[in-house]
């Protein structure tokens, strides 16, 4: 498992973590990221069952995790938020953000509702140790609850399944050193797990507002600099919900 | 044995346990359509009794014990219907209770080489947590299943009180002259009923004692994980 500084700036840090070398072979890779500011922590999408120790062994390296006050959870998939019960155990008041519509569905971890923080469908503000962190929508992005994270300070914005790579067990780059070869490990992803054009437009719209010189997703390697409005243009293009049909 | 052994074989164990759960629960189900069946032989032989006229005197009092019969029958199983539902949670519990604290033991031996006490003692936290919920699950399972044999326990009696009617049944069958045969019907359903009560019986108090061994071994093993720790 890799860890790498993604942001690092007066008492405020990103780091990330991915390319699990140890994980079964069925299990897909996951990113997953760690926002530090003056002292306190947020988890983004900490992961499955499968490798909570990997990744609470490789974050204590770096940062104490008993200062982790909250988790957010983008969607509801086991690979995003099955290791839920597992952090709770070790801070009953762990304090779990998450798309409004999940909860209902995430309680069946075992986790108490006193836990969750539910975020509307119009998206919201996270507050980290005073700083402010968007939460911007990108439902059916794959998931018909699905959330996004923007950090003006760093200007990194957390896409969860949004630009996600099925890449290569070889591969090991954290970011995305050629764009056009990416494009293979990306474009069936998207097709097949994502249904809606409409959507897409909406969600490509809100991050063209934003000042971007990160795009970090839940699989595969993060975009820096061009390459986050490359991914844009690229994924405008792009027909989703269009996989299945085309399956031989 | 190596700790990571010994902790697979205890997780493997509960596992076991919790299949054992499932098949006693299976098979005290099997004893509900066996009081309404004994409800339905208590309410034919009160209709035999009746159409006897004084010739079905005698027989009538025997039917009133088999009613009492049928009717705590049904009070005890349905008691056990209540018992097993909670043991098969508990059973389930256990497997992801423990199956979480591997998780954690696996996070300790990472955490070993890595100088962060803080984060050290915040998972240790978590893991004293799970100790504690996996060794009160562990027991209140244990008296769980005691309840259960409590509550199985007067069947076997039940049983013999069955027998007993039955023959009495044919007796009386044997000297009413007109309606003997159907007095006979009821004596011979009930010691169908009975027979199948008997061997229903004696399937789960194997099964339940198979199980409280298996929960007995458990709870030694939770002092290892005591000790472990």
């Amino acid at each position: 498992m890799r860890v790498e500084q993604l942001y690092k700036k007066n008492g405020h840090s990103w780091m990330v973590m991915g390319r699990d070398a140890e994980r079964r072979e069925e299990v897909i890779d996951t990113n997953h990221y760690l926002i530090q500011h003056n002292g306190r922590g947020l988890l983004l999408d900490p992961g499955g069952v499968e490798n909570f120790s990997i990744v609470a062994a490789e974050f204590s390296k770096h940062f104490e995790l008993a200062n982790v006050e909250a988790i957010f959870a983008s969607h509801q998939d086991p690979d995003v938020i099955s290791s839920l019960p597992l952090w709770i155990q070790a801070n009953p008041d762990l304090i779990v953000y998450m798309p409004q519509i999940w909860v209902s569905f995430i309680t069946h971890f075992g986790v108490k509702r006193e836990n969750i923080r539910p975020i509307p469908d119009e998206g919201g503000v996270i507050t980290l140790g005073g700083h402010d962190l968007e939460v911007v929508p990108a439902h059916y992005l794959h998931s018909s609850g699905n959330l996004s994270v923007y950090d003006p300070e760093s200007k990194i914005f957390f896409s969860g399944d949004i630009g996600a790579a099925l890449l290569p067990d070889d591969s090991t780059d954290m970011f995305v050193t050629d764009f056009d070869e990416h494009t293979q490990y990306m474009e069936y992803f998207h097709r097949r797990w994502m249904p809606s054009n409409t959507a897409k437009m909406r969600w490509i719209a809100e991050v063209r507002k934003r000042d971007v010189e990160m795009l970090c997703p839940q699989h595969g390697a993060i975009f820096k600099g061009d390459d986050v409005e490359r991914f844009l243009s690229w994924f405008e293009k792009l027909d989703l919900g269009s996989a299945w049909s085309n399956v031989k | 044995m190596s700790g990571n052994l010994y902790t697979r074989k205890m997780g493997d164990e509960y596992k076991t346990i919790f299949r054992q759960c499932v098949s006693l629960n299976t098979e005290l189900h099997k004893l509900v359509p066996l009081a309404k069946k004994m409800h339905l032989l208590s309410s034919n032989a009160v209709s035999s009794a009746a159409r006897a006229g004084t010739e079905g005197n005698a027989f009538r009092v025997l039917t009133q014990d088999i009613q009492l019969l049928g009717d705590e029958v049904s009070i005890c199983i349905g008691d056990t219907q209540k018992v097993i539902g909670d043991i098969v949670k508990q059973a389930s519990k256990l497997v992801g209770l423990f199956s979480n604290y591997m998780i954690y033991m696996d996070l300790d031996d990472r955490l070993e080489n890595t100088k962060m006490t803080l984060s050290t003692k915040f998972f240790d936290q978590g893991h004293r947590l799970i100790v504690d919920e996996l060794r009160s699950n562990n027991y209140k399972l244990s008296r769980s299943l005691l309840v259960l044999e409590n509550l199985l326990s007067p069947i076997s009696i039940l049983v013999k009180k069955g027998e007993y009617l039955a023959v009495c049944s044919s007796v009386e069958a044997a000297s009413a002259s007109e309606h003997g045969v159907s007095f006979e019907a009821v004596s011979s359903m009930l010691r169908e009923l009975v027979g199948q009560l008997r061997l229903q019986s004696a399937r789960q108090r194997s099964l339940l004692r198979d199980l409280s061994d298996a929960m007995e071994k458990q709870q030694n093993n939770q002092r290892y994980l005591v000790y472990a720790r």
